[in-house]
């Protein structure tokens, strides 16, 4: 079927031919096929998604829902909205488009149910909402099309199971019903396909790849000044920044952290003598300022924006000629998605810096520098399902209509994430639902689900579909609190105020609580721009003063630390393998590796390389797996416990993204020379067994991430700002609740789906499961008599970064001794009701080396 | 480890129960028996086992110690009818309890009501010149009780630590809540100022393995 006329003529009025991947998408259309559309930024993709809608309605006007577009971003879909609503209206076509957010008036949002537009545009959690409305399948018995934008970042977390979930149950409303999903370049385009082919088993589905554009033009800044060793802040490079930023009409700087970005705003702004417009925007800023940035960014006033992975997606910010990523690149594939922010004519090439921080991360850009070149991709695969989230999709379903289990059952195997979810396990998350689960049958009589005589599963009252609408979604922030700016100084030494400071300050933005809790008054840290002191809690908001300290304790909150993706941590293995490579880079970097080829060894490609050396009165064993932070964290935390039942002693380690060191009293060398300590027993694979387990049990990490589930699963609720004092809600902590279910009945689902999230996400078992089977039988050990240059940056990271090992037991055992001493009449150091432990200090050394330590604040 | 305290010389435990060997009196508080079990009505199935593992606790205390008297603090149940709603295996387990000491309950502003489930219920208990009670009073002398939850915060290395804890001075003694479904709350709070004099504080921590009488400086606010 040709292109409606109308369409053709507004497209020839323009000066445009539609593109050849617009064309392919409304001819799968026409041969009643779904679609996978990936194409890189700015290839007029979301025209490509809607261009069948358009047609067939232009064709055929009816008065119906049509088609639903689903955007991981709130904003993304407004901003459709408007790009649709103006071709649509210069056609004068007879198509409605609208969307539906958390903002939709209630009003529009009843009226949106009895007669809503042909384009519906929403987000995944109002999907769910939707779905779960006793209209549901009548709502959506007239949907044609499913255009699923920027799927490649939603199918990788939970957004995307839930999503997944509520597809497989919508194409049993629509009979008629096709997918178009467009995508960026992802590395495994056929798992996404499968994706959305899943729910239409019926449907053909087209894997459509449009045309690349031009190649960008990308190098790495070659710095005047001395790389660093170690640390992320790129203070080294701030001038040459600056300069750069002058130079372009708009740069994008993309940093990995939100504190990473703090730091570097405020630099810029120390030397901004031409008061350029740089601003800054990252999720922890109010909505109101970064909506600000946004709005003066698409008017082009701003020259330079400082920002995190919040600016990744794909909405239009208007003219950018240069990005800029500050810090590792961590991903192949996130770098090119980057770089299709600057220039968003695609014919044109999109230009970019990469700014390593130190000199660990100028391997990693090289590294990334020719992945690029080669258009490599390295994304994260579909995630499968999680049984938290299965649950708040079995209570969604039941809260619009009674539901047969065998069906449902069977409709869940259609959702990709979920197409191998036993029946067994479905029963489980059923009963879970109902009544908790539990192997004890204690609630049989409050049971949420019952069944009805033909074997249907109903709520048991109106109540249960009012609480899921209200903690719908997978999205689980950390709970934040609100940062109000204040007059410090009111609150004295000896004298502590349970009262407000002084109130009606400035709300500076939201942090995680858990960073506030690490905090001690008078703590300074960077935030919003700006130097402030904790003073406290007061409610439920921090109160910061405003602070003179030019030594500010910067903040570790977290917001988004990517791991070094497996592609590029081959990259750099290979390239430290390769000597004759090393005349691509700067020479202090060349130096640095030739230094520690000619005292030790360098990583080979294929093995693991360990050092050990004695330092100080301690010795240290260093290993360059080169697989993330995270995994190298959770090997830290298992070859402590094995090191200790060796008796060799270990104290504590720390991990960057390349490699990990380990400290302790034992000799770790001799015992390794004279056999009494095993590498190969040591990293054998057996330790994701039980010393996995049993860590596990103890840690942190476990009660935060069941937290979540616990709250997607609809165990306990979400907290709702400001309405936490309603009394309504369970007060009980999901700490307690995480150590009761674990003792008593660790086998339970939602201890189940805890387990598989920790392994995935913050522990990266999988890729430790995968270096641990990489290096079997290929460990190379090397006793060094003094530290190797190779192992100075992760040396270098002992005090800036959490020190693990038995820290929680050993702060309470530092106070006992204390005590113990001060029994004793031994050196305690007098001070005044409650004092700030200990202050961070950063000293600079002439070769620009920075340091950062801790020592006791003396008074 | 002793802990002294008006005249008299307490075994603190790693389960958050003080042993009172010269009385063979084990003192326990805020046990919250039937606290998680007490959200299923409105619909939070929260993991039935919280008071299970209390009991399990308790068992050892009282097997360990051979306590001949328990008084339990008060707020050993979450809701004043908790004594009925006991899921029936925590009934049994109780009443074995029950048939091995003599127990002793004080009310809690949970559970005001005296039950029949055995032992002796009390508002409150005088013995060697001690107040056993449920809410602490500023001011008074030689007072053990409960109700607050006391947990430390003690700062080291970049982390904080938070555990619950006995706490006193030379006039009152808390002891840390003793369920295992009851929170705690930090001594440096608001709900606990003006209770203690700062200056003759003593804190013990209870560890994984050992419990930690910790330095008082070490302590800090907020958590």
């Amino acid at each position: 079927m040709p292109l409606h006329p109308t369409i053709e003529t507004w497209f020839a009025g323009k000066g445009w031919a539609p593109r050849q991947h617009q064309l392919d998408v409304l001819a799968s259309w026409n041969e009643d096929a779904s679609a996978l559309l990936i194409a890189p930024t700015g290839a007029g993709k979301t025209l490509a998604g809607f261009l069948p809608t358009l047609d067939d309605l232009t064709h055929a006007p009816r008065d119906e829902l049509h088609t639903l577009y689903i955007s991981p971003l709130k904003a993304l879909a407004v901003d459709v909205a408007r790009n649709l609503t103006t071709p649509i209206e210069e056609m004068g076509l007879p198509v409605t488009v609208e969307t539906r957010t958390g903002d939709t008036p209630g009003s529009r949002r009843t009226r949106q149910l009895r007669k809503p537009p042909n384009i519906l545009l929403t987000t995944p959690e109002q999907l769910a909402l939707l779905l779960s409305h006793e209209h549901a399948a009548a709502f959506f018995g007239s949907l044609r099309r499913i255009v699923l934008d920027e799927l490649h970042s939603l199918v990788t977390n939970k957004r995307g199971e839930l999503l997944s979930l509520d597809i497989a149950r919508i194409a049993g409303f629509a009979p008629g019903l096709r997918i178009t999903a467009l995508s960026a370049t992802v590395a495994r385009p056929d798992l996404l396909r499968d994706w959305i082919a899943a729910p239409l088993p019926a449907a053909r589905t087209d894997l459509l790849i449009g045309k690349g554009g031009a190649k960008p033009d990308i190098s790495i800044l070659a710095s005047n000044v001395v790389v660093p060793w170690s640390g992320h802040s790129t203070l080294y490079a701030v001038p040459e920044l600056y300069s750069i930023i002058k130079d372009h009409k708009t740069t994008l700087l993309f940093v990995n952290t939100r504190s990473q970005a703090e730091m570097l705003f405020q630099n810029l702004w120390a030397i901004n003598d031409d008061n350029l417009a740089i601003a800054l925007h990252h999720g922890s800023l109010v909505v109101e300022q970064r909506r600000k940035v946004e709005a003066a960014m698409v008017a082009g006033q701003l020259q330079a924006v400082v920002c995190t992975s919040t600016l990744d997606l794909g909405i239009d910010w208007g003219d950018v000629d240069l990005v800029v990523q500050v810090g590792a690149p961590k991903g192949a594939s996130r770098m090119l998605q980057r770089i299709g922010r600057s220039n968003h004519r695609m014919d044109e090439p999109s230009k970019a810096i990469f700014v390593p921080s130190n000199r660990f991360e100028v391997l990693e850009c090289e590294a990334a520098l020719e992945a690029v070149e080669r258009n490599a991709q390295d994304s994260e695969e579909p995630s499968l399902g999680g049984l938290d989230v299965l649950a708040q999709h079995v209570l969604g379903v039941a809260c619009a209509a009674p539901f047969d289990p065998v069906a449902l059952h069977a409709e869940v195997n259609r959702a990709w994430p979920y197409r191998s979810l036993d029946w067994p396990t479905f029963e489980r998350v059923i009963d879970f639902v109902a009544t908790g689960g539990y192997a004890l049958r204690a609630y049989e009589r409050y049971a949420k689900l019952k069944q009805t005589a033909d074997g249907r599963f109903r709520i048991a009252n109106p109540y249960i579909a009012q609480q899921y609408r209200l903690n719908v979604g997978t999205i689980i922030e950390d709970p934040m609190v609100k940062v109000r700016l204040v007059k410090g100084g009111r609150v004295r030494d000896g004298k502590r105020s349970t009262g407000p400071i002084g109130r009606f300050g400035r709300v500076l933005g939201e942090l995680e609580e858990y960073f506030i809790d690490q905090l001690v008054k008078g703590d300074t840290f960077i935030f919003g721009s700006e130097v402030v002191a904790y003073e406290g809690m007061f409610e439920t908001e921090a109160y910061v003063s405003r602070s003179n300290s030019t030594d500010p304790r910067i903040p570790s909150y977290m917001g988004g630390k990517f791991p070094l993706s497996t592609y590029l941590a081959e990259g750099v293995r290979k390239l430290l393998s390769q000597p004759d490579e090393w005349h691509k880079l700067p020479d202090q970097v060349a130096d640095w590796l030739r230094l520690q080829h000619d005292v030790s060894q360098m990583p080979p490609a294929d093995s693991m390389l360990v050092e050990t050396f004695p330092r100080g009165t301690q010795n240290f064993m260093v290993c360059y797996p080169f697989e993330g932070r995270l995994a190298h964290q959770t090997l830290g935390m298992l070859l402590t416990r094995r090191l200790e039942r060796a008796r060799a002693r270990p104290l504590g380690f720390v991990a960057s993204d390349y490699s990990l060191a380990i400290w302790g009293l034992g000799d770790f060398g001799g015992l390794i020379r004279t056999g009494r300590l095993s590498l190969a027993e040591l990293f054998d694979q057996d330790m994701l067994g039980d010393d996995l387990e049993s860590w596990l049990h103890e840690s942190q990490l476990m009660r935060r991430t069941f937290r979540n589930a616990a709250i997607i699963a609809g165990l306990i609720e979400r907290r709702h700002p400001g309405k936490e004092k309603t009394g309504r809600q369970v007060t009980v902590s999901s700490d307690i609740i995480y150590d009761v279910l674990y003792e008593h009945e660790p086998d339970h689902i939602l201890i189940q789906a805890t387990r598989r999230d920790a392994a995935r996400g913050l522990l990266d078992i999988e890729r430790l499961g995968h270096l641990l089977a990489r290096i079997r039988d290929h460990i190379v050990h090397k006793p060094l008599d003094r530290i190797s240059p190779l192992a100075v940056p992760v040396l270098l990271d002992i005090g800036k970064t959490a020190i693990f090992g038995e820290a929680r037991e050993s702060a309470m055992a530092d106070a006992a001794d204390e005590l113990m001493r001060e029994a004793l009449g031994q050196g305690s150091v007098a001070l005044k009701a409650a004092p700030p432990p200990s202050i961070r200090t950063t000293r600079k050394t002439t070769n620009g080396l920075e340091q950062r330590g801790r020592r006791r604040a003396k008074k | 480890m002793l802990l002294q305290f008006a005249g008299h010389t307490f075994e603190p435990l790693l389960s958050g129960a003080l042993f009172w060997r010269a009385e063979s009196m084990l003192l326990v508080a805020d046990l919250h028996f039937a606290k998680f079990s007490s959200y299923a009505r409105r619909g939070h199935m929260l993991p039935p086992y919280d008071t299970g593992l209390t009991l399990k606790r308790l068992e050892r205390d009282i097997e360990q110690t051979k306590a001949e008297r328990v008084v339990a603090l008060g707020d050993s149940f979450h809701r004043d009818e908790g004594a009925e709603t006991l899921l029936d295996t925590d009934r049994l387990r109780l009443l074995a309890l029950l048939g091995k000491s003599h127990w002793t309950w004080i009310s809690g502003n949970h559970d005001p009501s005296p039950h029949a489930l055995g032992g002796v219920c009390v508002s409150g208990l005088e013995h060697r010149g001690l107040t056993l009670t449920h809410e602490p009073r500023r001011g008074s002398l030689g007072m053990v009780a409960g109700h607050l939850h006391p947990a430390a915060t003690v700062y080291s290395n970049g982390s904080a630590t938070r555990r619950p804890c006995f706490v006193h001075d030379t006039k009152i003694l808390l002891l840390p809540a003793y369920g295992s479904g009851a929170g705690s709350m930090n001594i440096l709070g608001p709900t606990f100022a003006g209770l203690f004099d700062h200056r003759t504080l003593e804190v013990t921590m209870l560890g994984r393995n050992r419990l930690y009488p910790v330095s008082t400086k070490r302590l800090v606010a907020g958590i």
